[in-house]
């Protein structure tokens, strides 16, 4: 099964990943990264920060500009994904596997926040 | 309605990707900036940048006129010279920032920016009354191409250019058989070519390039790369480092004011009194001391108070740091080596004043 069929995708281009044990891992879409072209900047939270959904929890900048990045589900920061930070270029090559943020244990009611998630291939499509 | 060059369809044959920019429909990279951007300085780029305005004065009083509008003196350009030039209000604020080069006795070419021409047309008929002076917009009848990089010259060689030129100047030439316009200016800091030409040849010149430069790599060079580069440089963008409220001489750009010009022009009393007297605030370069990247807008602060502000930043593809120009307080204890703060998303972030071009430039060709 390959990523994209188990993630879903937020309007703002995030993605969300269940591990299955409580925690999510959060990402950039590869049309987000795709449309945003050469990164060279991320800004990612520290640990144990905690957000709602919808709230703004990193930056990444492109050569041309600075976007925030959203909460796909509310949730606690349990790990940054160092190699990204140092390495931004990484999220051009691969958003998914090398390139993801963070990961979180999420802190809302995560069936509910999901609602307006889309499953890949819906994403894609709402795209077109 | 968004507008289209007559290359449109040859970008989005390439798969760039396409923005609006100054109403016009334009390639802001057709690969990755970074990639482009590092193809201008070390091998050859082409560039559509045939948004940009190309006006046509002429007439009896064609220097008289152009030389109320701008502070440089139009007398003493000669034929097939190219000179920087500013369009400043009464108030010695910038209209516009322009080339002009002297293509005959009384006929000027003037090339000024896509999101000013109407602006720019506006000004030059409110003032042309008194002239016997002919204002030609013929914006619409030629694409410019721009081939920029160290081996621009080389690759127009090959494709029939016998021309011997050195920078700022103009002269008509043939490439590839097609009859041209071509000016060794450009706005990226390296050597390279303008090419004003035809818009019934510009598909043609376009492919003819892109394949005759295949053995030098050339590529397509888009807006983004374009203006990573001139950041780089230290040129201004109109928009950004330069607007309606800010004088030549605040923008750094005294080196390109005669001071012994006689001749009365626009804003001229606010012009000399700045040089004379000095200004209240500066144009600097700044280089980011950590990996936090200032952009246009974001406030300059030293010792907690606010000096300034960001009009352009971002990533230097060459020095591999991030590089800003902002507008400071001109004071003494403001200066190259002094290290200030721009606040970016609630914090501040050390960067150092340097000196400008950020880049060494390398378009000063002398035959």
């Amino acid at each position: 099964m390959s990523i994209t069929e188990k993630i879903l995708c937020s309007k703002s281009h995030e993605f969300l990943l269940d591990n299955g044990d409580n925690t999510f891992t959060i990402g950039l879409t590869d049309y987000a990264v795709e449309q945003l072209g050469d990164i060279v900047f991320l800004e990612l939270p520290e640990t144990s920060t905690e957000f709602k959904k919808g709230e703004t929890f990193a930056t990444v900048e492109s050569v041309k500009a600075a976007s925030e990045i959203y909460m796909p589900v509310s949730g606690k920061i349990l790990e940054i994904n160092e190699d990204a930070v140092n390495s931004p270029e990484i999220l051009n090559e691969d958003s998914y596997e090398k390139g993801w943020l963070v990961k979180i244990e999420a802190t809302g009611d995560v069936q509910a926040e999901q609602g307006d998630l889309l499953e890949y291939e819906d994403y894609k499509e709402e795209l077109e | 309605m968004i507008k289209e060059t007559f290359l449109h369809d040859k970008h989005v044959q390439l798969g760039a990707k396409m923005v609006d920019f100054a109403g016009w429909c334009m390639p802001v990279q057709y690969t990755s900036i970074i990639e482009e951007h590092k193809t201008v300085r070390e091998k050859v780029g082409l560039f559509d940048v045939s948004h940009m305005g190309e006006v046509f004065v002429s007439g009896k009083d064609a220097i008289e006129f152009l030389n109320k509008l701008v502070p440089q003196n139009i007398e003493k350009l000669n034929y097939e010279k190219a000179v920087y030039c500013q369009l400043p209000n009464n108030k010695g604020g910038l209209i516009d920032d322009l080339i002009i080069y002297k293509l005959g006795i009384l006929e000027y070419l003037v090339i000024c920016n896509a999101s000013r021409i109407d602006e720019d047309l506006n000004w030059m008929v409110r003032n042309s009354k008194n002239f016997d002076v002919k204002i030609d917009n013929r914006s619409h009848e030629f694409s410019l191409l721009a081939v920029q990089g160290p081996l621009a010259d080389t690759l127009l060689r090959t494709m029939g250019l016998t021309t011997q030129q050195e920078s700022f100047t103009i002269k008509i030439a043939k490439i590839a058989g097609v009859k041209v316009f071509i000016s060794r200016t450009g706005y990226t800091g390296e050597d390279g070519y303008e090419i004003l030409v035809e818009n019934r040849h510009s598909e043609y010149l376009w492919d003819k390039i892109l394949e005759d430069g295949k053995k030098f790599s050339i590529k397509p060079i888009g807006l983004g790369a374009r203006d990573t580069l001139r950041l780089e440089a230290a040129l201004h963008l109109y928009g950004n480092d330069l607007d309606e409220n800010t004088t030549p001489v605040e923008a750094g750009l005294s080196w390109s004011i005669p001071k012994d010009k006689e001749t009365d022009y626009n804003g001229k009393h606010v012009i000399i009194e700045q040089i004379k007297n000095g200004t209240s605030k500066k144009l600097v370069g700044l280089k980011m001391l950590d990996k936090a990247i200032a952009r246009h807008g974001y406030e300059v602060y030293k010792n907690g108070g606010k000096i300034g502000i960001v009009t352009s930043g971002g990533p230097s593809p060459v020095l591999g740091t991030n590089i800003a120009l902002a507008y400071v307080k001109n004071n003494k204890e403001i200066c190259a080596g002094t290290v200030v703060q721009v606040m970016i998303r609630e914090k501040l972030h050390d960067a150092e004043i340097v000196k400008r071009p950020f880049v060494e430039k390398r378009n000063k060709i002398r035959l």
